[in-house]
């Protein structure tokens, strides 16, 4: 998520449009893998400001319901589980009021 | 931003995560200059996928049903030639198949030493690191995790650094 990681304020930062869970690409891809962390790398002498940001040319080979889909067995998470059964404390996640 | 960072997440996630993105002030951001060429580096990787050795002490899960507000903010050790035989991912908020069957998923330590034998960057540090990124509160993570981190990291020299959100 380049959007959240930018506003947290990193020195240089590489976008890609992968599904979470498999930031390189997909296991045993070690030439797409290495491809990546190639353009991240290079990153490192080509940065001259804080905050530069480049987006990674990469695509991923499935549409996002494909993406979605081979993790549809991954169980709410427990923040996910507590709101779906308390739904009135969505605000507080929304605006960050996380409870003491 | 071309990219649609909120792509793969569903609509309730996206508006919360929005929110956060936005209430989020950078602030003065830092940036150091390589002090020598990529080529000379020791490179370490950090993942925020919460990745555990078999024979460490997992992330705790359990404290994170009890409490779905808090995240375990500690971190662990990879040494360098760890594979996904050797751990666990513990994240309840991603799907862990993926660098459980490869590692170089999340943790790309073959593909950096790959890359050093290229002569793209000088080495891989002998030590990586994960933490794991659901939390909520990122107090201890920034007075103890990171600051645990880059020191050691400054014992084995490293030059530069990847963090691999996941």
């Amino acid at each position: 998520m380049p959007d959240l990681t930018r506003r947290v304020g990193v020195p240089r930062l590489a976008g890609i449009s992968h599904p979470l869970s498999r930031p390189l690409g997909r296991p045993h891809d070690a030439d797409g893998q290495r491809a990546v962390l190639r353009a991240t790398l290079a990153l490192l002498e080509s940065a001259t400001a804080p905050g530069h940001y480049v987006e990674l040319p990469f695509e991923w080979p499935e549409t996002v319901a494909q993406a979605r889909n081979a993790s549809k067995d991954v169980p709410p998470s427990p923040i996910a589980a507590l709101l779906l059964k308390q739904p009135w404390l969505i605000p507080k996640l929304y605006l960050g009021r996380i409870p003491a | 931003m071309a990219i649609d960072s909120y792509r793969y997440v569903d609509f309730a996630t996206r508006q919360i995560m929005k929110a956060w993105a936005a209430r989020q002030e950078p602030g003065v951001v830092p940036f150091t200059r390589l002090a020598k060429p990529l080529r000379e580096c020791t490179v370490a990787l950090v993942s925020t996928a919460g990745i555990a050795r078999n024979d460490d002490r997992p992330f705790d899960q359990e404290g994170e049903r009890r409490d779905p507000w808090w995240g375990d903010p500690t971190f662990r050790r990879i040494p360098f030639g760890t594979t996904e035989k050797d751990i666990r991912v513990y994240h309840l908020h991603i799907d862990p198949k993926f660098g459980e069957e490869d590692l170089d998923v999340l943790l790309p330590m073959r593909r950096l030493s790959e890359l050093a034998q290229e002569g793209v960057v000088g080495r891989p540090a002998p030590t990586h690191y994960s933490f794991m990124g659901y939390l909520l509160d990122t107090t201890e993570l920034e007075q103890k995790t990171a600051p645990a981190i880059a020191a050691a990291m400054h014992e084995e020299h490293v030059d530069a650094v990847v963090l691999v959100p996941v």
